[in-house]
């Protein structure tokens, strides 16, 4: 029998035989990789106005990545009852190239039709034409794949949410317990994330999707930027749709984006949070990551990297002026941000505190109070040190119950309420109602992709319909999906 | 827009001019054909030029970009096998040059699990240090050097069954 050892060691120190690039392929991958940079710049400018839990504004081509996929060659005919899209057929025949993925070449065959009665829960942009929305499309018992009672679906536009076509989505439920989906992000045109609860990732373009294991935990949020995707992991107990509930502990986790390997990060892995509920925020703005926890201190650390995170130290004597944050809140934890996050909304989401970011150093926190007949205190914190030092700023109107808030590197601040959007242009002293014909219900999300671009999605999934702005969040339209 | 300053469009020419023939090389042992690597590897390259100014070590981020596009590469690979198969049994299949020993190992590295098979092609194929490989996967130098000895002994184990 020969040594085991022959073959492996004779491959490994074997001569690299050098392949010589085609002519023009420097110049190739120059102008691809700056049309690439060209669009995260477009988000960039949208600071982390993206936010903590419910969706993520990423940069990048993923358009073509849909067209080249298999999604073009196995289209789901017109008025077929399809929930995902083709996506979930598995009989994949188009190789799907990596350099034409970035190449942003125009569509080679049509696309196929985005599923009927689409459910939005989640919305990604890429730039600020091409994004994805996560939800629930078709009818349970007629939806596409291998299980047609599942009908988690995914649909693309490539023209800022003028058209919606079908896209893959992973075979998952809706969320119910520790299964399913609700939420979505994608890096790059290649690696993306459907989450809360569960965990599935694609790094092909959402051509595949495969699950990731967490070992018992949910996932409550989800952000990528830099090289490194995070992720709020706890431990809960709620059930059905209300999985988000009962969380006990949480920590962060983070990986690389084109791998599945997981690992808690340093200084913030374990968080418990008081009173048997937890949740946490996350924001990431350009290079550097926001984590609040559930005890209501802030962590912050590098964005683009497996490094440590570390406890921001507040200090409650602000010069600034307004309320400092340690006495904010009877009863808070010692060096704690004006408020905790509280348990979490349906999707996740911190339900008593909500952090976005306007700059890498400018973080604005909305610490709602007790909802009561429609209304709701909302004081505005903000702070222009990474979290040392928080002034309150003022508060926003009382109607509605607020769900989401988001920030622009321009300054403006814009809340999501179940009553509308709100949006203020001097730091939170000041609030004005957007316009529009928004949903009765309000908004359940909304995100900045630049200073001016913005999408929300409803309160009311069964509307079949995003909204967006162009004129930094004061009106908004309707795209319905498909 | 952005473009690259003109000393970094230098620095990555001259990345390019170097590393690009051995790139393209390391992956071509890892898939098919030219074709594929040539993809792979511009695909590594343009990931590389869009985050140049934010990377301390070039090189070993285009390797394991290469890495983990290989990856997607096989899963797809092996989806197409499977489908072909399945409508044209029996023809015969495409004459492609194969070094045996190549197809061999590349198979056993194809069933390793992602966490072994990465900082196996980082470490001793691409042949960066332990401790960047740590750096480039975000885990502890010890787990990588745990990994590396687990991905050889189930690699030489199966070498050991396959020649018994």
């Amino acid at each position: 029998m020969a040594d085991p050892r022959d073959d492996l060691d004779a491959w490994m120190n074997a001569q690299v035989q050098p392949l010589p690039p085609p002519p023009g392929t420097f110049e190739l991958i120059r102008k691809r990789a700056r049309r690439r940079k060209m669009t995260r710049a477009a988000v960039a400018a949208a600071g982390a106005a993206a936010v903590i839990a419910v969706i993520a504004v990423v940069p990048r081509l993923v358009i073509t990545q849909l067209q080249l996929g298999p999604s073009s060659s196995r289209g789901a005919a017109a008025g077929q009852t399809s929930s995902a899209g083709p996506a979930r057929s598995h009989a994949s025949t188009a190789p799907a190239t990596p350099s034409a993925a970035g190449s942003g070449s125009p569509p080679a065959t049509a696309l196929p039709p985005a599923p009927p009665n689409f459910a939005a829960t989640s919305v990604t942009f890429v730039g600020t034409e091409t994004g994805y929305v996560l939800g629930q499309a078709g009818t349970p018992g007629q939806c596409q794949g291998p299980n047609p009672d599942i009908c988690t679906s995914l649909a693309g536009t490539g023209d800022g949410g003028r058209s919606w076509h079908g896209v893959s989505a992973p075979v998952t439920g809706a969320p119910d317990g520790a299964a399913g989906v609700s939420q979505l992000r994608f890096y790059d045109t290649a690696d993306g994330w459907a989450f809360g609860p569960g965990l599935w990732a694609t790094h092909d373009g959402g051509h595949t999707w495969s699950q990731v294991s967490t070992g018992g935990l949910r996932v409550l949020a989800l952000e990528t930027a830099g090289q490194r995707v995070f992720a709020v992991w706890a431990r809960c107990t709620g059930t059905g749709s209300a999985w988000a509930a009962g969380c006990t502990s949480a920590g962060l986790y983070s990986a690389a984006p084109g791998s599945d390997q997981w690992s808690a990060v340093p200084g913030a892995g374990t968080l418990s949070g008081p009173g048997g509920t937890s949740s946490a925020a996350l924001v990431l703005a350009g290079s550097r990551g926001y984590l609040l926890a559930p005890d209501g201190l802030l962590y912050r650390g590098p964005a683009g990297s497996a490094g440590a995170w570390q406890q921001v130290t507040s200090s409650t004597g602000s010069s600034t002026g307004g309320s400092p944050s340690a006495t904010a809140s009877p009863g808070a934890t010692a060096g704690a941000a004006p408020c905790a996050p509280g348990s979490a909304q349906a999707d996740g989401q911190p339900s008593a505190a909500l952090l976005a970011a306007t700059t890498a150093d400018g973080l604005v926190l909305v610490c709602p109070g007790t909802a009561s007949g429609g209304s709701q205190p909302k004081a505005v914190y903000t702070s222009a040190d990474g979290g040392q030092t928080w002034r309150q700023a003022g508060s926003a109107p009382a109607a509605g119950t607020a769900t989401s808030v988001a920030g622009t590197t321009a300054g403006t601040i814009v809340l999501a309420t179940t009553d509308g959007i709100e949006v203020s242009q001097d730091g939170g002293a000041t609030w004005a109602a957007a316009h529009g014909p928004l949903p009765a219900s309000g908004l359940r999300y909304v995100g900045m992709t630049t200073p001016d671009q913005g999408v929300a999605v409803p309160a009311d999934a069964g509307l079949h319909a995003v909204w967006f702005t162009r004129d930094g969040g004061m009106t908004w339209q309707e795209s319905a999906i498909p | 827009m952005d473009r690259l300053r003109t000393s970094d469009r230098a620095a990555a020419e001259e990345l390019f001019s170097a590393g690009y023939p051995r790139l393209a090389g390391w992956v071509r042992r890892l898939v098919d054909d030219d074709d594929t690597a040539h993809e792979i590897a511009a695909e590594a390259f343009t990931r590389l030029l869009g985050r140049w100014s934010t990377l301390d070590n070039p090189q070993s981020y285009l390797y394991m970009i290469a890495t983990n596009l290989v990856r997607d590469h096989w899963r797809k690979a092996g989806r197409e096998r499977r489908a072909l198969r399945a409508v044209s049994a029996g023809a015969p299949a495409d004459q492609v040059y194969q070094p045996a020993q190549d197809v061999h190992v590349r198979e056993l590295l194809q069933a390793l699990p992602d966490r072994l098979r990465s900082p196996f092609l980082l470490h001793y194929y691409a042949g960066f240090p332990v401790r960047d490989v740590a750096v480039l996967l975000g885990r502890p130098e010890g787990t990588i050097k745990a990994d590396l000895y687990h991905a050889r002994a189930r690699l030489r184990a199966a070498l050991g069954d396959t020649d018994g």
